[in-house]
């Protein structure tokens, strides 16, 4: 995945672009580069952080211009192969966030035509393509032919010699325009476009646009005009700062008791107050597709439906669903996705419809291209995560999951009214259980220093706190690069003890549940190969002391609903050891937030 | 001009309260201290702020961001230690220049009193009121319009004016900071003493708000005095058959159930669920997420977000801190009382108990006026608590 940014205006279009191009960072940090069209087509670009290419470009004049940080897909991640790209006649400059599946054989005839190409990837056909359809000077007619040619995904913006516009396309990868006062904004991702504007217009797939100082002209794949209204923006720019936090994911970790009301406030009566689509029709089994941290929130959905509602749920990777055969029964397939636009679960999306099923999305971004796929949108109202490790998103898809288990219990009459009152309560209790982890920053931070040089480490729960114990894992490598992996704890004597010794340590949930005998037994299994153990358990818990060596304690609240407190230590467990050990912690190597390709 | 806001220390008088956050961020009204102060500043066109932060600084950083929300622009620096007022303010050193607004962020003040300061023209100068309890303050002597001595919480009347915390000042107050730390003294009002033979400082005398809390009863009249002046917005669901009087605030999403009566003024906050048959006298401030079950009666009281009280219960001047559960029939009234904080005793005109953050009560639990119960405690039913409970004390 990759960002991209555009801008036409009465403003210097480098600091803008640059700025917009920061925001995306998240999406891809491996190379960044940049184009204003001013006295012909200037462009630079460099390896690296956005802020090496900030440190080593020439100042530009120009007003109008595009931008990209880049994630490697195609092509390894130098400066030759950074975007954007520009024709051999220096015409025209080319951003993409996408794959064009056939620019081997375009590359081919390209060459044939006497194109010369200046690095590996699919995107610089697309330049040559553009440039080649220049000649009538019309640069929407142009970038019209050349998507004629080519298969893939995009967001593409470009911007041509001596023309005051930009002109994008979309296929499948995020893009919206941002509406300003005599200037117009483009970018993959509305975060990028805050500072200077909250009203918005998104661009849907097989539409282009072109922006201008004083105009926006969408159209669709045959080319008729497309009128949209543009959407105001809730979120300001604040929360996209780090207001005082060394790191966004700490910053996030700490917004979590807050990203729980919001969530949960006015949706304890019911999560689909306006609608009826929980009340109108019964299902008899859920299918959970999600990717990533994602998945893991839709692991422990599982066991919150089938305990509230009692239907029998099962989880898929996403890109793994599209291979299961389509089965006999018809299940209701809830898509988990934070951003709405990760590609391989807006493909799913579109399965589960051609199969028939109806489906639920639960997405954070509102407005996201998953929210068009689906029947029905669960929005979890965490506000804008930044840090690529996903935290208070994770938090809040856990409580969109326990509120829609209450509703279809309640409906399938799994779940009684005085039930539901419990159930309602006990999350009513959930932002102090996790302020409470938080309390306990310091200690957590301290435990973490202790095990930070370990190369590996295992995590192990049963029952619920399994799928708890693979976020734990995934959160831990991604962070802190410490090989961490989650197993359900009655598997350990099934191969991973083979791999204990003193050197690597082992987290254990073990709460006060029809577990805690056996995760006890684990945990000796365990001690006996001397690895240090860290247990985390529930307060007035006097046992077990005895048998690990370190415990952090979270509040006893029923243990259905432990993994919000639970995974909270978990996520501050990660980001200390990543910050003992030094590492980039909002933006680990080699991963992107919203992975937009398949 | 730039202001510092001094926001790091815990306020440990007000134990258990300051369990999870610095005194600052207590609420009063729905809104915590500081808000007050940032507002005061902001209203006086004083957009620049400096926090200086500390214990607890997370709650602090969430809750302003970068103070955009809020019509400002705020910079955090982190006082490590708690040293000293002095040696937060001196944290802040690489952030201003020339002359700067200082403030105390844990009273409140208004507009007028920031207005007051700046209108007066001179710097360095101090904001002083008269104080009907000076002891617990710096107290100044006057001599031709400049501040003579300062004394810090004495125990012999010299004065009855204070210092508010409120100081215009000018950047080498950081030298001489330096020069007091060195010898060991971190407080603010040392590094005064020893500016006053040279610089002077200027007494301004304000007729705007300034209030403080001390102690943790303190809160009641702070919040009765802000509620006075709360704007308020009704929001959420009311039932039929509810009766409200006086300026009521209701919160986004929060249901108020039939038959439920409030007398205002009483700011409720958001997503709570009150009622059926629930009454609340004034001076009341509920924060989110709170559920009051029937016939419950609350009055002159601080709530703070996700408490929950079942039915039949009565509190009357009582503060409880974030999360408090009780079952039903809790007893908590208000009366004089004489109560313990530390190694001393103070006798408290009307109050009920002071409740740490999280504590949980069984039913039928009654407690004596002038209680501090500490932070998690956990009191099973039938007790009768009669002395202060420590952090997490078990009452079986």
């Amino acid at each position: 995945m990759c960002g991209i940014v555009g801008y036409v205006g009465g403003k210097r279009a480098q600091p803008i672009l640059l700025d917009s191009l920061k925001r995306l960072e998240y999406r891809g940090y491996d190379s960044a580069g940049i184009a204003v069209i001013g006295e012909g087509v200037q462009c630079f670009k460099a390896e690296g952080e956005i802020a090496v290419l900030e440190a080593s470009m020439p100042e530009m004049e120009g007003t109008v211009g595009v931008a990209h940080t880049r994630w490697a897909t195609q092509g390894r991640p130098t400066t030759e192969n950074a975007h954007p790209f520009v024709g051999c006649q220096n015409k025209v400059a080319v951003v993409h966030n996408g794959i064009i599946t056939n620019f081997m054989a375009l590359r081919e005839s390209l060459v044939a035509d006497g194109h010369e190409f200046s690095s590996d990837t699919d995107t610089e056909v697309f330049a040559h393509l553009v440039e080649a359809n220049l000649e009538n000077g019309d640069l929407m007619d142009a970038v019209k032919a050349a998507l004629k040619l080519i298969d893939g995904t995009y967001a593409f913006a470009v911007v041509a010699d001596g023309m005051e516009e930009v002109v994008a396309a979309r296929n499948e990868s995020p893009l919206v325009v941002g509406l300003g006062n005599g200037e117009n904004f483009l970018a993959s991702d509305v975060t990028a476009l805050l500072k200077h504007t909250n009203k918005v217009v998104y661009v849907m797939d097989g539409e282009m646009v072109r922006i201008t100082r004083d105009a926006v002209t969408i159209i669709d794949s045959e080319g008729n005009p497309v009128e949209r209204k543009p959407e105001r923006i809730a979120w300001s720019l604040e929360d996209a700062e780090k207001s005082g936090y060394p790191h966004f994911m700490l910053k996030e970790i700490f917004e979590q008791p807050n990203a729980i009301h919001e969530s949960l406030l006015g949706r304890l009566e019911s999560i689909d107050a306006e609608g009826s689509f929980f009340q109108e029709q019964s299902f008899s089994s859920i299918k959970i597709v999600a990717c990533g941290t994602s998945y893991h929130a839709g692991l422990v959905g599982k066991y919150v439906i089938e305990e509230l509602a009692r239907i029998p749920t099962t989880v898929q990777i996403s890109s793994e669903y599209r291979y299961s055969t389509a089965a006999r029964e018809n299940p209701l397939v809830v898509l988990i996705t934070q951003s709405g636009e990760t590609l391989d679960t807006i493909a799913a999306a579109r399965e589960a419809r051609k199969r028939g099923n109806r489906t639920v999305a639960i997405v954070n971004v509102v407005g996201s291209a998953i929210s068009r796929e689906v029947d029905h949108v669960i929005y979890t109202r965490a506000g804008p995560e930044i840090s690529v490790a996903a935290t208070k998103t994770f938090v809040t898809q856990l409580i969109a999951l326990y509120l829609m288990a209450m509703e279809l219990g309640i409906k399938g009459r799994s779940l009684t009214a005085q039930a539901r009152k419990s159930v309602t309560n006990q999350l009513r209790n959930l932002p102090r259980a996790v302020q409470d982890v938080l309390n306990q920053a310091q200690t957590i931070e301290s435990l973490a220093n202790k095990h930070s040089k370990a190369r590996d480490m295992f995590f192990m729960g049963r029952n619920i706190h399994y799928p708890i114990s693979l976020e734990g894992a995934l959160k831990t490598k991604e962070i802190s690069y410490i090989h961490g992996e989650g197993y359900p704890a009655g598997e350990l004597k099934h191969g991973p003890l083979a791999l204990l010794s003193k050197d690597t340590p082992v987290v254990a949930i073990a709460v006060k549940d029809h577990t805690y005998e056996k995760m006890i037994g684990n945990i000796s299994e365990v001690s006996a190969r001397d690895s240090p153990v860290i247990a985390i358990a529930v307060v007035g818990d006097t046992e077990i002391g005895k048998f690990a060596d370190d415990v952090i304690y979270v509040k006893e609240i029923p243990p259905l609903f432990l993994p919000v407190p639970i995974i909270t230590a978990l996520q501050l467990w990660a980001y200390y050891l990543a910050k003992a050990r030094g590492c980039p912690i909002d933006k680990p190597r080699n991963i992107a937030k919203t992975v937009t390709v398949e | 001009m730039k202001a510092v806001i001094l926001a790091a220390g815990e306020g440990m008088r007000l134990r258990p309260l300051t369990t999870s956050e610095p005194k600052v961020m207590i609420p009063i009204a729905n809104r915590p201290i500081l808000e007050y102060v940032v507002d005061a500043l902001v209203k006086n066109d004083v957009h620049d702020i400096v926090m200086v932060v500390g214990y607890r600084k997370e709650r602090i950083m969430s809750y302003f961001q970068d103070g955009k929300k809020f019509g400002a622009k705020i910079e955090y620096v982190v006082q490590e230690k708690q040293l000293g007022n002095g040696h937060a303010l001196s944290c802040a050193r690489d952030r201003v220049s020339g002359d700067f607004l200082t403030l105390a962020g844990d009273n409140i003040v208004d507009a007028r009193a920031v207005d007051d300061l700046l209108r007066s023209g001179t710097c360095p100068s101090a904001l002083v009121v008269e104080s009907e309890n000076p002891s617990k303050y710096g107290v100044v002597t006057i001599e031709k319009g400049s501040i003579r001595s300062v004394v810090e919480k004495p125990v012999d009347l010299v004065s009855n004016i204070i210092l508010t915390g409120l100081f215009c000042l000018k950047d080498p107050i950081f030298e001489v900071i330096d020069q007091c730390i060195e010898d060991g003294k971190y407080g603010l009002s040392d590094a005064f003493r020893a500016t006053l033979g040279r610089t002077g400082i200027k007494p301004v005398f304000s007729d705007g708000l300034w209030i403080d809390a001390v102690y943790p009863w303190d809160l009641l009249e702070l919040n009765s005095a802000a509620l006075e002046n709360a704007p308020v917005r009704t929001a959420g669901k009311i039932e039929k058959q509810v009766t409200i009087a006086g300026p009521v605030g209701i919160g986004e999403e929060t249901v108020i159930r039939a038959g439920t009566t409030i007398y205002g003024p009483v700011m409720i906050g958001e997503g709570c669920d009150i009622g059926p048959n629930v009454t609340i006298f004034p001076s009341t401030s509920i924060g989110d997420n709170v559920t009051i079950e029937p016939y419950t009666v609350i009055k002159n009281s601080i709530l703070m977000s996700n408490c929950s009280i079942a039915a039949h219960s009565y509190l009357s001047h009582c503060v409880f801190g974030y999360g408090v559960k009780s079952k039903s029939h809790l007893m908590a009234t208000g009366s004089e009382a004489f109560v313990n904080v530390g190694d001393e005793f103070f006798k408290v005109p009307h109050m009920g108990c002071i409740v740490g953050e999280d504590a949980e009560f069984g039913a039928g639990v009654v407690i004596e006026p002038g209680t501090i119960i500490g932070a998690g405690c956990k009191v099973s039913s039938g007790s009768k608590i009669m002395r202060n409970l420590p952090n997490k004390a078990l009452v079986m």
